[in-house]
């Protein structure tokens, strides 16, 4: 395994996908050895000075506290870090669509971390093993740490972070509800953790049936006239990030707290849970007996 | 053609921006003018007024629905409709609903509020027409067919391709991975969520000509080098868009959400002619990652490209310049 780069930069940047790919040589992404981290630091470009936001260490901080505490199983990993990493580095929608950001955070700042949670298994002989370039730079849903913290703002509930330990704890649940665009609609996001906490589906295969159900549906359905979201106020949001400069390191043991911003409306959420635990009844899920 | 299970309008939704203002950090409303939005181009552009900081925008909209939908014997109840905000960048959906101008009226009119914070680029704005059919509800009866662009950043309603343009000394710039390149006049970076071109200022001249409105003969090659780097652009951005597709379990390939996907959609028609876009892209991706036919495409992905990019136009300008400076020096 590679260790954390020895010169590990001050600040967060942003270091675009083709400046970071001379630095994914094959030896690093088969965890024999990492990148000293001076000459990365050159071709990485800063972000503001004097935004707190930007301070490497309490993110490494956070990294080094994961991997001692799951240290023997990874994948349980996503479900604690995801609302942590996103407490910790507050970002409005828009700065966390740069993808140079989580570049720079899973190169630069915690590269053993990225090998770590996501070298191919270590039962294929541990010489071959190998972690993909695009969990280093690739989609925000492939990205190590872009696909915890999208995962974490799109299942957060307001200011309430359970839903995202639930959704993160299903690695099914994420690997193939983000690349949907169904929970962008957040009843929605909120109905899907409610069915998978109601234990209705939780296999892969029950999952994979659900979803398709939900899209197939969703073909003719607008979800939106059957469950209503409230709006949210843009400086709820602002007043979050700009108390990032004051806020204590994100807690270990509880969960953190996100942005006061407005719930979903409970109805909303339980008009959906219905409906989708009486799509999945009939659903084709391979591996079931047909329901009568 | 997609397969409805019940009745439906058959006919789309029209959709028109009436309005468009910004709500600033002070609470105050900047109302902008008609040139902030594109009716043709279906398109609106809310960096006109160049507010660095604005909260939200509030975007005024007037639907007409298709005749038909409010007949009092239509086969559908609770009849409402809904304008959705979407965009794949920031995985943000805004629904609001519209309302109906008067009892029986065809025209339902409202507003949605587009936050700054959560968009980057680009929004797409559709108008659901959603009523209670055989019992169901929330069944969608007709669509606008064209979706609008809500542009967050552009201070002017064009739709296309959007690029960044960036002149750099490639031996001195900061950006120390462009060394290398330091023989190239330009280089295309199409890993970001803009393409951009890297102009190299270490070609002397080649900033002034490319910044110079001088006229005549200058003018003339500026345009040519521009449609040279289009054409560059729309290679790569075509190459990085099928390098990076997603896969659905069944082997098909699903369209970006992000500006890659309008590069393909833009593209599929002249690459692989005669498909529907979901079929082209399937071909394409087959091609590429299959045992045949990759290389052939390549004079098809260079054609789409060049055409994209306006060459021979700017050629056919270039030559009649030439043809003209010849004709003076020989008088």
């Amino acid at each position: 395994m590679i260790e954390q780069p020895h010169h590990l930069p001050p600040r967060l940047g942003l270091l675009s996908a083709t400046a970071a790919d001379p630095f994914l040589t094959e030896d690093l992404l088969r965890g024999i050895q990492g990148h000293g981290g001076v000459d990365l630091a050159k071709v990485v470009e800063p972000l503001p000075e004097e935004d707190p936001r930007w301070r490497a260490e309490p993110l490494r901080e956070l990294i080094d506290d994961v991997l001692h505490q799951f240290k023997e199983n990874r994948t349980e990993a996503d479900a604690w870090l995801a609302p942590r990493l996103h407490a910790a580095l507050r970002l409005t929608r828009r700065e966390a669509a740069d993808r140079r950001i989580w570049n720079h955070l899973a190169l630069g700042v915690a590269p053993d971390y990225v090998a770590w949670r996501h070298a191919s298994a270590p039962s294929s002989g541990s010489a071959d093993s190998r972690v993909a370039a695009a969990r280093f730079k690739g989609s925000p849903d492939r990205q190590c740490f872009s696909r915890l913290w999208w995962a974490a703002e799109l299942f957060r509930n307001g200011r309430d972070y359970a839903p995202v330990v639930v959704a993160c704890s299903n690695q099914d649940l994420i690997h193939t509800v983000m690349r949907s665009d169904l929970v962008d609609h957040r009843p929605t996001a909120q109905a899907l953790v409610r069915v998978l906490q109601s234990g209705i589906a939780t296999t892969g295969r029950e999952i994979n049936g659900l979803m398709a159900a939900i899209n197939t549906a969703g073909a003719t359905l607008v979800y939106d006239a059957m469950a209503a979201d409230e709006w949210r106020d843009p400086e709820d949001l602002r007043r979050w990030i700009e108390e990032a400069e004051t806020a204590p390191p994100v807690p270990r043991h509880e969960l953190p707290t996100g942005p006061e911003e407005e719930p979903v409306p409970e109805k909303s959420v339980e008009t959906l849970t219905k409906y989708f635990a009486d799509l999945f009844e009939t659903a084709p899920v391979r591996g079931r007996a047909p329901q009568g | 053609m997609k397969f409805y299970p019940y009745k439906r309008l058959n006919r789309p939704v029209g959709l028109r921006v009436t309005s468009v203002s910004l709500r600033l950090p002070d609470r105050t409303r900047d109302h902008l003018d008609t040139s902030a939005f594109s009716t043709p181009q279906r398109t609106v552009a809310l960096g006109v007024a160049q507010h660095e900081d604005w909260l939200s925008a509030r975007i005024g909209l007037s639907a007409t629905l298709p005749p038909g939908a409010t007949d009092p014997d239509a086969p559908w109840s609770d009849l409402r409709v809904l304008a959705v905000l979407t965009d794949g960048d920031t995985n943000v959906r805004t629904t609001v609903e519209l309302r109906q101008d008067a009892p029986e009226s065809k025209e339902w009119s409202g507003a949605i509020e587009v936050r700054r914070d959560d968009h980057v680029g680009r929004a797409d704005l559709a108008v659901h027409a959603v009523a209670t059919v055989d019992g169901v509800r929330g069944r969608a009866i007709t669509e606008t067919d064209t979706d609008w662009t809500i542009d967050t950043t552009a201070e002017e309603p064009l739709g296309g391709l959007r690029l960044d343009v960036k002149q750099t000394s490639f031996t001195k710039s900061a950006r120390e991975w462009l060394r290398p390149y330091a023989d190239a006049p330009w280089v295309v970076d199409a890993s970001g969520r803009l393409p951009v071109v890297m102009v190299n200022t270490d070609v002397e001249g080649f900033s002034d000509l490319l910044g110079g409105e001088t006229g005549g003969m200058e003018n003339r090659v500026h345009e040519l080098l521009l449609s040279q780097m289009a054409t560059d652009v729309w290679t790569a951005v075509f190459h990085s868009a099928v390098g990076d597709l997603e896969v659905e379990p069944d082997g098909s390939p699903v369209f970006p959400s992000d500006w890659r996907g309008e590069v393909l959609r833009e593209m599929l028609p002249d690459v692989v002619p005669g498909l529907r876009a979901e079929d082209a892209l399937r071909q394409v991706h087959r091609r590429r990652t299959g045992d045949a036919g990759w290389a052939e495409l390549q004079t098809r992905v260079h054609f789409a490209a060049v055409r994209r990019a306006g060459a021979r136009q700017s050629l056919a300008n270039v030559l009649r310049a030439l043809q003209q400076t010849n004709r003076e020096d020989r008088s």
